[in-house]
């Protein structure tokens, strides 16, 4: 998603850059043409681009880390990328709790250091972002933090000691057990427990941590526009009363009507007023966090709802509350339901899916969701790989790369804007259906089928009574006549 | 997969965010706003109730208002036939009293001069009468002169009583 956060984005500033210069061409054709002028200069200068793509690649060496760029985007972060660098971090609040239970809270600047080498062949100084110690000293002992990378916590920080005795015997028998199995040498272990940094091992400890991250921020973000989008409709309502708002709030306006009329109140009836809150707070939350996800640069672009641990909390919340406000008769048809004895007793048949069905509805909104962003982020951020991958071809073939790669990013991104809506939509259609199965009362399930055979009943009585004196008039004025 | 793995400090902050969320829209964001729409659905459906209720009030009013007008010129036209009528009956009756004065007031002369007519005829026979009888007076004298006409005169009458 992060397209232009990524490590290629000097690529984006030379298309941007030769496309204004070459942009004022057209202005001199007939009016005519100049639309057809203009798309054949975008595309010629896409096809130049490469050049300077492949340029671009070659001076981190050629080879392309596809798989770390990737799941660096989709991932999470101590610090936010900045648009058009490679080295620069919005810094964020990290806070750990160490081992022996103390909370620090600093900057993720002090976990990376920004270094400069310069490439004997070609003299061109390389930027790049490494990790270093954090050493604070706190009553006398001193604590040492570490964004982890050559270790089963990958990207993760994590508290670091010196190894003792014992602990390096240890180390070393279980590196030569490595070896053994190992067939090729493939550099670093990673070895449980333990982190390898600047040519050591460490005795590495995960602790607890609830840092401000990337995606955490981005979580705050959301929530304040949320509330900025709701109060500021309320405002609107306290200052003008009640007329309609429009534009921006009227859109908004709009879809709260349709999310709570038609489709939580067409749902739940009369216990609309019980669940709509918490119903259109995750409608709106899933929706802006999406949409959020979907800008590229700063306030947007963390992979939120893309983020498993986020959407299972949501469909946790949804669950929760399906199961505690669930009546009698919902619980009655999960134990004892309405089937043939053979199929509850006296092997619980029914039971065993009832109960399964429980946690499967709720599961099944968390990978959904989850799933759903997670793959429009990863197809965006491919596709736009796909041109540096095919930076080897020469230009011609990365020039049509380029141009069809970004045709299709654009066509997805904008894709993606649908699913933003369609996502959060489903989500929260689920949820208020799940909701109102767990709703359902004995005496009202009965009643709502009499009551329907009634009412349909009298329905036509009415009708019938209405046809008659609409006759009998008719009679009467011809009678006049 | 670190992708399929939750990390606990991305649960914990999402957990806290997203209940904190929860209650404060719950408390004081959604309420509102839903409050608000219905509020406002009902005034609009009102509003058209109102309108729907004010045109049927117009239109009334209107027809009313036209009945009015004819009535009143309904009873405009009768007044001013009334008008012309009462006109034409006081000419008529003004015409018929002058001529019944008229007529009285000629029978009257036309009784006086009967009357003076009478009197002048019952005046002039009398004096007729009165002028013969002295003609005849005198003629008598003139004739019974001699005692021989008065003689015979006597005979003659009473031979004429005689005779009766």
């Amino acid at each position: 998603m992060c397209l232009l956060t990524g490590c290629r984005s000097d690529t984006y500033i030379n298309i941007l850059t030769t496309m204004s210069k070459y942009h004022k061409i057209p202005l001199i054709h007939s009016l005519a043409t100049t639309r057809r002028a203009v798309l054949g200069l975008l595309i010629a200068v896409l096809l130049m681009a490469p050049s300077a793509a492949s340029a671009a690649g070659h001076d981190e060496g050629g080879s392309l880390d596809v798989k770390g760029i990737i799941f660096e985007h989709l991932g999470d972060g101590y610090g936010w990328e900045v648009p058009f660098s490679h080295t620069d971090r919005i810094p964020l609040p990290v806070i750990v709790r160490s081992e022996d239970h103390n909370w620090f809270c600093f900057s993720s600047a002090g976990l990376t250091e920004k270094t400069e080498t310069v490439d004997p062949e070609s003299g061109k100084t390389h930027h790049a972002l490494e990790p270093v110690v954090k050493t604070i000293e706190r009553d006398g002992k001193t604590y040492r933090f570490l964004i982890a990378h050559e270790s089963a916590n990958k990207d993760k920080v994590v508290e670091i000691f010196d190894l003792t005795p014992a602990e390096q015997k240890e180390l070393d028998a279980r590196l030569a057990d490595e070896k053994k199995t190992g067939d090729v040498d493939l550099g670093v272990q990673v070895i449980d427990g333990y982190v390898y940094y600047d040519g050591k091992y460490y005795r590495e400890y995960r602790p607890l941590d609830l840092s401000v991250t990337k995606n955490v921020a981005a979580l705050f973000i959301a929530v304040i526009l949320v509330i900025a989008m709701v109060f500021g409709l309320v405002g609107f309502y306290r200052r003008k009363g009640m007329r309609a708002p429009r534009k921006g709030m009227g859109f908004f306006e709009m879809l709260v009507g349709f999310i709570y009329n038609d489709t939580i109140k067409a749902t739940l009836g009369d216990k609309t007023k019980k669940f709509a809150p918490y119903l259109l707070t995750v409608f709106f939350f899933i929706l802006v966090m999406n949409i959020v996800g979907l800008i590229v640069i700063f306030p947007g672009g963390a992979n939120l709802t893309g983020n498993i641990a986020v959407t299972l909390v949501l469909a946790l919340c949804t669950f929760i509350i399906t199961n505690i406000f669930g009546t009698k008769h919902y619980w009655k048809e999960i134990f004892w339901p309405d089937v043939p004895l053979f199929l509850k007793f006296p092997l619980p048949i029914m039971q065993l899916i009832e109960v399964f069905g429980i946690f499967t509805k709720p599961a099944a909104l968390c990978v959904r969701l989850f799933a759903n962003m997670m793959g429009g982020h990863m197809i965006v951020i491919t596709l736009t790989l796909l041109i540096f991958i095919l930076g080897a071809f020469g230009a011609a073939v990365v020039g049509l790369t380029t141009v069809v790669s970004v045709l299709f990013t654009i066509f997805m991104l904008l894709l993606d804007v649908l699913v933003s809506f369609i996502q959060a939509y489903v989500f929260t259609l689920l949820s208020t259906l799940f909701i109102s199965m767990a709703q359902i009362d004995e005496e009202e399930h009965h009643a709502k089928e009499d009551k329907g055979d009634s009412a349909a009943e009298s329905k036509d009585l009415a009708e019938l009574a209405a046809q008659k004196e609409l006759i009998s008039r008719e009679a009467a004025e011809m009678d006049l006549k | 997969m670190e992708l399929f793995t939750p990390d606990f400090g991305l649960v914990f902050w999402m957990f806290v965010a997203f209940i904190l969320l929860f209650l404060v829209l719950a408390k004081w964001g959604w309420p509102v706003i839903i409050k608000m729409m219905d509020q406002r659905a009902n005034t609009i459906d009102q509003g058209v109730e109102d309108a729907r209720k004010a045109k049927e009030q117009l239109d009334n009013a209107r027809a009313e208002a036209q009945k009015y007008v004819k009535e009143a010129q309904a009873r405009q036209a009768e007044m001013l036939r009334e008008a012309a009528k009462m006109k034409t009956d006081i000419i008529e009756e003004a015409r018929n009293e002058a001529q019944a004065a008229a007529k009285k007031e000629m029978d009257a002369a036309r009784l006086a001069i009967e009357q003076a007519r009478k009197e002048a005829e019952l005046s002039f026979r009398n004096e007729v009468g009165r002028f013969s009888i002295d003609i005849a007076e005198k003629m008598m004298r003139e004739r019974m002169s001699d005692n021989k006409a008065q003689t015979e005169l006597v005979n003659k009458l009473l031979d004429e009583i005689e005779k009766n």
